[in-house]
């Protein structure tokens, strides 16, 4: 495992920021990690990386503990909160991370362009960060981070500052990442990213996790359909009832779940065999943003109760 | 440590730290070039020039030091008061702690990087401020190494002080209580002199614990007795009054110094090493 915690906790005080953290990520994935804010999301990054201490428990990240400096040599960091030496260029920046990361003079002159082509910073090398715009920063916050071509990527909302052109370019390295056999966590509010590129992911709410598992299982189930149905008899409703459970009628539209896709064929052969026209289907898999929204509110109500 | 160093002293440079202090001490040394060249040349054509001019010589000498003193203290607190504390506020310190570097490193490579400045800068604002007074007023003290390196003692302890404080304190904090500590400093080393000349007891008393608090000022105490009591200089440093040195600090105040900073250098790494960003 690339990263494994366990019972990993952090207490402001009497206040968690997490709570017996339990998490497992394999190697070549990219892991997304979710949680309404204050959820504890960049705590549990903070600690993996090494800038918080755990209050309790254990997490060995490429298979040793915490804080190992040969570790840290082979994972990078891009923080929430990036800010960098304003009064350095793009390249005495990146030059500077190369050599805490103790590259030599011939591997910090072959990565250093590298990097900052691959972030799209190229031309921009020479440039002062501060006259960087916000996305430029956290491109080349980025670039820190790919600097040592780790094995284990943190990117905590990597894509914040960026227009849609560059969360795609960013999504891009992520993926390329993963191609690679890297490992990326990552830590995002865009659901739609995450389910675009994640193999797994963990949700977290009120410091603990809620769920935690393969993107695709995560998904799998529900499925919400809309009809459009003319001539609803009587009978057709009692079978849409025995065999379906409970629906919703409006007018000519008919609303229903099913447990998954395969019950679609079945469903449309009930409407024609009951003497129902039907004019359209519509199925619509549940999205991650259901599944979080679902999962947060019935944690909140667990807390209330 | 020395990536941080060498960072820590490019940002003096680039972030024209250095350039201000630099022309600011010019204006200084001109400033004061000019009052110990007119004020030693006027006194000479009083009806009292020989005397006057032998006590005014050292009194410029020991005036030099200790307000250049003063700058060098500010430049020290003003430099360090937010190495950590300002990058923890603004967020630069988030990409460097995770990297494979201990945290011990950053403390002490910061320490070396405005150490080494401080001390280039002393050293070159005690030779500028002795020649000044050499080609002026003819007196010839010495330029000793010895007083060279307490010279830059003075900055290193407040150094030491200001980086403890910004481990855990605010950067306003740290820059408010380090200024306090050091005119602690200041007016119990004043108080002590008045305390000699007046045979007060307790102010020497309150001089002695005050620079037991922050010993910048005995430093300075051993500094302008060491030169003023040189071989060929027939005056007492009494007549220096609050700017000069009635009794010199011993060597073990030296040791106590040296342990001083060793103790808030030591803690400032304790309390970073352990402390959650």
């Amino acid at each position: 495992m690339i990263i494994e915690t366990d019972n990993l906790t952090k207490m402001y005080g009497k206040k968690a920021g997490c709570r017996e953290i339990n998490l497992s990520v394999g190697e070549g994935q990219i892991f997304g990690f979710l949680g309404p804010n204050g959820a504890g999301k960049s705590t549990l990054v903070k600690m993996l990386v090494g800038l918080l201490f755990p209050t309790s428990g254990t997490a060995r990240i490429l298979g040793k503990p915490l804080g190992d400096l040969e570790i840290r040599r082979k994972v990078g960091f891009l923080p929430e909160n990036f800010r960098y030496q304003d009064w350095l260029t793009g390249e005495e920046l990146l030059t500077f991370h190369a050599s805490l990361y103790k590259m030599s003079r011939a591997e910090k002159a072959r990565r250093v362009p590298e990097v900052l082509e691959q972030v799209g910073l190229a031309d921009k090398g020479r440039q002062k960060v501060g006259s960087y715009s916000k996305g430029m920063q956290q491109r080349v916050g980025l670039a820190c981070a790919l600097l040592p071509d780790p094995e284990l990527v943190f990117l905590d909302e990597p894509t914040s500052a960026l227009d849609p052109l560059g969360r795609r370019e960013v999504r891009q390295i992520m993926v390329e990442l993963r191609d690679r056999g890297k490992t990326v966590f990552l830590n995002s509010h865009l659901l739609s990213e995450i389910e675009m590129i994640c193999d797994r992911v963990a949700i977290i709410n009120k410091g603990r996790i809620i769920t935690e598992g393969a993107l695709a299982e995560l998904l799998a189930g529900a499925v919400e359909v809309e009809m459009q149905v003319e001539g609803l008899s009587a009978q057709l409703l009692d079978e849409l009832s025995a065999l379906y459970g409970s629906y919703q009628v409006e007018g000519g539209l008919v609303r229903l779940s099913l447990k998954n896709n395969e019950d679609i064929p079945a469903l449309a052969e009930a409407v024609v065999r009951n003497g129902g026209k039907l004019f359209s289907l519509n199925a619509r898999q549940n999205s991650l943003e259901d599944l979080f929204i679902d999962l947060v509110k019935v944690g909140d109500e667990e807390c209330l109760q | 440590m020395f990536t941080i160093a060498a960072l820590t002293f490019k940002e003096m440079v680039r972030r024209r730290i250095l350039l201000v202090t630099i022309v600011l001490a010019a204006a200084f040394l001109a400033l004061y070039g000019m009052g110990v060249h007119y004020g030693y040349k006027d006194m000479g054509s009083s009806h009292y020039a020989g005397p006057m001019q032998a006590l005014i010589a050292p009194m410029f000498l020991s005036l030099g030091l200790y307000f250049g003193s003063f700058i060098i203290a500010f430049l020290a607190v003003m430099a360090a008061v937010g190495s950590v504390s300002g990058e923890i506020e603004n967020g630069v310190i988030y990409a460097v702690v995770p990297r494979p570097l201990r945290r011990l490193d950053i403390i002490l490579g910061k320490f070396i990087g405005y150490g080494l400045m401080l001390s280039v800068f002393s050293s070159l604002f005690y030779v500028a401020v002795l020649l000044i007074v050499h080609y002026n007023t003819g007196l010839n003290a010495p330029v000793r190494a010895g007083a060279i390196v307490l010279f830059c003692l003075q900055p290193v302890i407040l150094l030491a002080v200001t980086m403890f404080g910004t481990t855990f304190l605010s950067t306003l904090a740290n820059g408010i209580g380090c200024f306090m500590l050091y005119a602690v400093g200041v007016v119990g080393g004043m108080l002590e002199q008045i305390g000699h000349l007046a045979h007060s007891q307790v102010l020497v008393n309150i001089g002695i614990v005050s620079s037991l608090v922050m010993p910048a000022d005995a430093v300075y105490r051993k500094i302008v007795y060491a030169l003023l009591s040189a071989p060929g200089i027939s005056f007492s440093s009494m007549m220096m009054g609050p700017f000069g040195s009635a009794s010199e600090p011993s060597v073990w105040m030296l040791v106590y110094t040296g342990l001083y900073i060793v103790f808030f250098l030591s803690m400032s790494i304790r309390i970073f090493s352990r402390r959650d960003i």
